[in-house]
């Protein structure tokens, strides 16, 4: 049983060995001329300023699962669609009911105002800021 | 031979009579006017209950395939989804008394429940690889948010995002192992991986993949080393879903830790004498290791705490170590110690957290300090925890004793001295600790002297739950025989 795993020895070190090599042989042939502008993060691109540990909207992950919502309708009913005719009626049945969930769940984010970027003030705002 | 979807429609109504809840529930959130009103607690009460009706009708005799394969009826399934769904309504009823979530949106609340529900009756009935980790996150995902659900409050994060970190590695984990276990075989239908391994001889990697399933079920029941989510989670998560977390989940990890191994595994034989292992992997020795480690770890740590709750998360770690004993031994008389002794921990561990609920409702504490004196404040609520804290100590004339007893029975008569001594050992520590919280209750002043009301409603309800605390201490033979029935896996 073990010598079925020295193949993966080999792997390993044949593995370590390419990582070494390659940036051996790239570090004794590279030029080394390094300027302020090498070594910022992109050599040719915008330059980076400020941190990027910002907290940004959390709208975003809200719209990011909502999106899930039709990424999953349309991941199946392409498939369905495709053989639909060969499915008949029963399968027309069962899309219809999938539907019908996944329209719950957009009934639910849409009545809680989360497809709208500003959201609507609710007629309970003590779910709001704070407790 | 397993049933084709239509035909399976019919002997899945308990599953579909959940959904059909959950997405009332939606509608009433979307359409109704007061997010605060207990509507949707009847709803999902009566959703729940309609469920716990079909699963009772359902005939598991012969034991079906259903769905092409992907879930099993059986008496097993059958089993815990009457147990899960049993759970499910005690914390709808504590839920509604709750002063914690009182105010919070109800309708979203029970959704969350009930999905948990519907995962644990998908996990107990998983037969297939695909079927068994998508149920496992069913369970898992609303797990998360009902552990976060007190959004105002630190503790409540905290135990949410815990909960999330210590569930995605675990199940990540699982996941590979199942990988390997696919890449071993070429299946992904348990039975059939039983039968492809007891041929082949790859030892190593089968060992590996058996760990790592491990893993993801270990973290479900609370198993140490796996256990570390469990206390903050427990602390910070609103009462009545600890109280859920506690019984439910774990229950139903157990449903598929032990439809897991002893399928792919082992051979059941369908005589009820011992399974035998027909694989090269002794993960029973594996098991009793966990089994005492996660009962002293347990017990050792729950002896310091000074909040009820985290003390009954440990104690509910202490718990699943006492039921894996049952798993190791290779015997259906060891699977029937385990369903019978969540039987009982159904009752007394819900019944605890129930007091604890009530107690927090009248004094905003948690704190075993603040029990002083509840035996005069509170005698009522006092003398109920009292029987649930000896009644899961494993004291006779209470039902945790007999539970005990068969666990330890079959651990003797197998041999494995060892664990049981151990066992017994930690049970001895335990009885330290519960009976500090009854010496507090009635042998401390209190701080504060006023009495507090338990309605009339709790009071029926702690009846109920105490009533076969202290019933299946001495009667306990339907029970028991009802578990004896439900121990034949469906094997095909």
């Amino acid at each position: 049983m073990l010598t079925e795993f020295a193949t993966v020895l080999v792997f390993i070190v044949l593995g370590a060995v390419t990582v070494a090599l390659m940036l051996g042989v790239s570090r004794l042939l590279q030029p080394r001329d390094q300027t302020a502008v090498k070594l910022s993060t992109y050599e040719c691109g915008e330059v980076p300023f400020g941190s990027s540990w910002v907290q940004f909207n959390i709208r975003f992950y809200v719209i990011a699962l909502i999106f899930i919502v039709f990424d999953v309708e349309v991941a199946l009913l392409y498939p369905w669609a495709v053989i639909f005719q060969r499915l008949g009626l029963l399968a027309f049945v069962e899309a219809l009911v999938f539907i019908v969930i996944l329209m719950a769940g957009l009934a639910y984010v849409w009545k809680e105002g989360d497809l709208d970027w500003v959201r609507a003030m609710q007629e309970n705002p003590a779910g709001k800021g704070g407790k | 031979m397993p049933l084709g979807n239509l035909a399976s429609v019919s002997r899945f109504l308990p599953e579909l009579a959940v959904t059909a809840t959950i997405l009332l529930l939606v509608a009433v959130h979307v359409v109704g006017k007061n997010r605060q009103s207990s509507a949707s607690a009847l709803l999902s009460l009566a959703g729940v209950g309609a469920a716990l009706l079909l699963t009772a009708l359902q005939p598991s005799m012969p034991a079906v395939s259903l769905f092409e394969g992907m879930v099993a009826l059986d008496g097993f399934a059958v089993f815990f989804k009457a147990l899960t769904a049993l759970a499910t309504i005690v914390v709808i009823f504590m839920s509604m008394d709750s002063a914690e979530l009182s105010g919070k949106s109800q309708a979203e609340y029970y959704v969350f429940l009930l999905s948990v529900l519907l995962g644990m009756f998908l996990l107990s009935s998983a037969t297939d690889l695909v079927m068994l980790y998508l149920s496992l996150e069913l369970v898992s995902i609303p797990s998360y948010l009902l552990a976060g659900y007190l959004k105002g409050r630190k503790s409540s994060n905290e135990a949410s995002m815990k909960y999330v970190v210590y569930g995605a590695t675990a199940s990540g984990v699982m996941i590979y192992g199942f990988s390997l276990l696919y890449g071993l075989t070429g299946t992904t239908q348990i039975a059939e991986i039983g039968r492809a391994l007891a041929t082949g001889k790859a030892a190593l990697p089968l060992f590996l993949a058996a760990v790592m399933v491990a893993v993801g079920f270990g973290y479900k029941i609370a198993a140490v080393p796996f256990h570390m989510w469990s206390p903050d989670v427990y602390e910070g998560a609103p009462t009545p879903v600890t109280a859920f977390l506690s019984v439910g989940p774990k229950a139903a990890g157990f449903a598929v830790l032990v439809r897991f191994f002893y399928t792919v595994f082992a051979s059941p034989d369908g005589a009820g004498g011992p399974w035998t292992l027909s694989s090269p992997v002794d993960w029973t020795l594996l098991f009793a290791v966990l089994s005492a480690a996660t009962m002293t770890v347990g017990n050792l740590v729950a002896v310091n705490q000074k909040n009820v709750k985290r003390l009954l998360a440990y104690s509910s770690i202490a718990h699943a170590g006492y039921m894996l004993m049952g798993f190791v031994l290779l015997t259906p008389a060891g699977i029937q110690a385990i369903l019978f002794y969540l039987v009982v921990y159904l009752f007394m561990n819900l019944g605890a957290f129930y007091v604890v609920i009530l107690v927090a409702n009248g004094t905003r504490s948690e704190d075993i300090s603040d029990y002083a004196g509840l035996g005069s404040r509170a005698p009522f609520a006092a003398v109920s925890l009292a029987i649930f804290l000896f009644a899961l100590t494993g004291i006779p004339p209470f039902s945790g004793f007999i539970g005990k007893v068969y666990l330890f029975a079959e651990v003797i008569n197998r041999g494995v001295y060892w664990l049981a001594v151990v066992a017994a050992l930690n049970s001895v520590v335990s009885l330290y600790y519960y009976a500090r919280i009854v010496k507090v209750m009635f042998l401390e002043e209190p701080a504060e002297k006023a009495e507090l009301a338990v309605p009339a409603f709790p009071r029926a309800l702690l009846c109920l739950l105490a009533v076969p605390t202290l019933l299946l201490g001495v009667y306990w033979e339907p029970v028991i025989r009802v578990a004896a029935n439900s121990v034949r896996l469906l094997a095909f």
